[in-house]
């Protein structure tokens, strides 16, 4: 039988703007990426203003001073990361198989999807590190209030800020990314195995740690990098995620 | 007629099970195609690998030509709208719709706009709170207003009632007139699509049944009623697909086209001839294949 082989009908745009339009799928709706995690930023800042002026409006001024400095240990800041991690995963349990029903390649949506989570952790930490600039200048908002100067960020130059809210953020969506791809491959049986295996590697490290008596070395070693060198080593493991979640990505399939 | 999609030894295995099994066929460009088969048969499967979703254990697919995996030049040219189709959590109806344009090349938004209206789908709600047949429809929505070159729906009519089935046939029927493409469907209800299929591939444990025109298939069995004396002597050496007899009475259908002289013969004897419709036909056929593979084995 002799076959003519019938041409495609529609050229696909070039591959930039094909993973651009991933970035535009994952922002379809706008809460998820830009609404939400401000929404829950704000709601942390009222809720430790509050306290701030709480404290301040019955105890005595040393205790206040306390009280600010105790204010310093505060995760209010990181209070959206819990949120962001639920969205790198979802990102790929739900927006993957989504996306393929559009005739989206797994190349072009893992790339679109990752370009997404570099302009969230970057914009977000422009706005973070921004934040603690204006906590500064303002005194605590005026009231001695603190959420963002806290934590490592304090003392930090506003660029060193920048990169340590956005590798914080890359690890959150990546490691949650590569994780859910691993459930789009291999499903149940791969989470247990992925879980098993990761628990035994932090056992085994720990226990070499402790067999070793080496864990002021360890705690030295971390102290030597200082918070931005210390944060520059934890983009290894995000770029591992990141390259192994696109690999495994590549052969899955979404199931019913 | 020139060829879309070319399937070669195509096998599929998931672990012991073979959801697919050798199956080779191919796919003309701009005609109707009917997927056929019980639940469990392989047609999903057989989808996803025409459309690189899924990866094939052995066997080859060509899509102009190419392979669909991971082939943007081919996918930019599929629509597939599945029954299973999940939509993420924080999506309604209109984000979807707004996304669509961008993925679709061919994108009718008058068409989406009278589509929406026609099967009153609520724009302002979450997908996941729709009922299983808006949700439907939206699939139906994408999959007609994407005007792909190459349109897969899979049983997407789930939950849809009879009215906005209809609407669906109706409009797939119309927009396919003025604007020619591809279109695989595989669905349950044979009798209400048996209108609009122009080719009939039937699958049964992952293997082609039957692959023909549906023309031919429709006018390729009789049903014979009559006298069941009289019935047995017409019947004779014909391929029996199925028996039915009350009393003195039998109802046999037989396979093969019947010349106007059987015709006259079956008038004269006083037995009745009628058309099995193309549902009746592939029960017989899939049911026929069980019986003969159990008792083989």
């Amino acid at each position: 039988m002799t076959t003519i082989t019938a041409t495609p009908v529609l050229t696909p745009p070039p591959t930039i703007t094909r993973v651009w339009n991933i970035v535009k799928l994952h922002l379809v709706n706008r809460q998820t990426y830009l609404g939400i995690p401000w929404i829950i930023t704000g709601g942390a800042w009222a809720v430790s203003m509050a306290i701030a002026l709480i404290i301040r409006s019955v105890a005595s001024p040393d205790d206040v001073a306390k009280a600010t400095e105790g204010m310093t240990n505060s995760w209010a800041v990181l209070s959206p990361l819990w949120y962001l991690c639920a969205v790198g995963v979802l990102a790929i349990a739900q927006s993957f198989p989504f996306a393929l029903g559009f005739g989206v390649t797994r190349r072009d949506f893992y790339l679109g999807t990752s370009l997404m989570f570099l302009l969230s952790s970057v914009g977000n930490a422009l706005l973070l590190s921004t934040l603690v600039e204006i906590e500064r200048a303002t005194n605590g908002w005026g009231i001695g209030g603190v959420m963002f100067d806290a934590l490592f960020f304090q003392g930090q130059t506003w660029i060193a800020n920048v990169f340590v809210f956005s590798v914080i953020q890359l690890a959150i969506f990546f490691i949650g990314a590569c994780i859910a791809t691993i459930y789009m491959r291999w499903r149940a049986m791969g989470m247990l195995i992925f879980w098993l295996v990761l628990a035994l590697v932090l056992v085994g490290a720990v226990a070499l740690i402790t067999l070793t008596y080496s864990w002021p070395a360890v705690g030295g070693w971390f102290a030597a990098q200082g918070v931005v060198g210390g944060f520059a080593w934890g983009l290894i493991p995000v770029a591992v995620a990141a390259v192994t979640g696109f690999f495994i990505l590549r052969r899955a399939t979404p199931r019913n | 007629m020139s060829t879309v999609i070319e399937a070669t030894g195509l096998t599929k295995n998931f672990g012991t099970f073979t959801a697919v099994d050798d199956v080779s066929f191919t796919i003309e460009e701009n005609r109707i195609y009917g997927l056929l088969g019980r639940n469990g048969a392989g047609k999903t499967t057989i989808m996803q690998l025409l459309t690189g979703q899924d990866f094939a254990s052995s066997g080859t697919v060509t899509v102009y030509g190419e392979s669909p995996v991971e082939n943007a030049r081919v996918l930019s040219n599929v629509s597939f709208i599945k029954e299973s189709q999940k939509y993420p959590d924080n999506v309604k109806a209109k984000h979807v719709l707004a996304a669509a344009p961008t993925f679709f090349g061919n994108w009718n938004a008058e068409l989406a706009d009278e589509l929406l209206a026609a099967f009153r789908v609520p724009l302002d709600r979450d997908m996941k709170k729709l009922s299983r047949g808006q949700v439907s429809a939206v699939g139906v929505i994408v999959g007609l207003a994407s005007r792909a070159p190459i349109t897969f729906f899979d049983e997407p009519y789930l939950g849809l009632d009879a009215v906005a089935r209809q609407l669906f046939y109706d409009k797939l029927l119309e927009d396919y007139a003025e604007h020619p493409r591809t279109v695989i469907l595989s669905t349950h209800l044979i009798d209400e699509v048996s209108d609009l299929l122009e080719h009939v591939i039937l699958i049964d444990e992952g293997r082609i049944l039957i692959d023909t025109d549906a023309d031919e298939l429709r006018g390729s069995a009789t049903t014979v009623v009559g006298r069941s004396a009289d019935v047995a002597t017409f019947v004779e050496g014909r391929e029996v697909i199925h028996r039915d007899g009350i009393g003195g009475l039998s109802s046999v259908t037989v396979t093969g086209q019947l010349s106007s002289a059987d015709r006259a013969a079956a008038v004269a004897a006083n037995l009745e001839l009628a058309p099995v419709s193309l549902q009746q036909l592939i029960v017989r056929l899939s049911s026929l294949e069980t019986t003969s593979e159990g008792s083989k084995s």
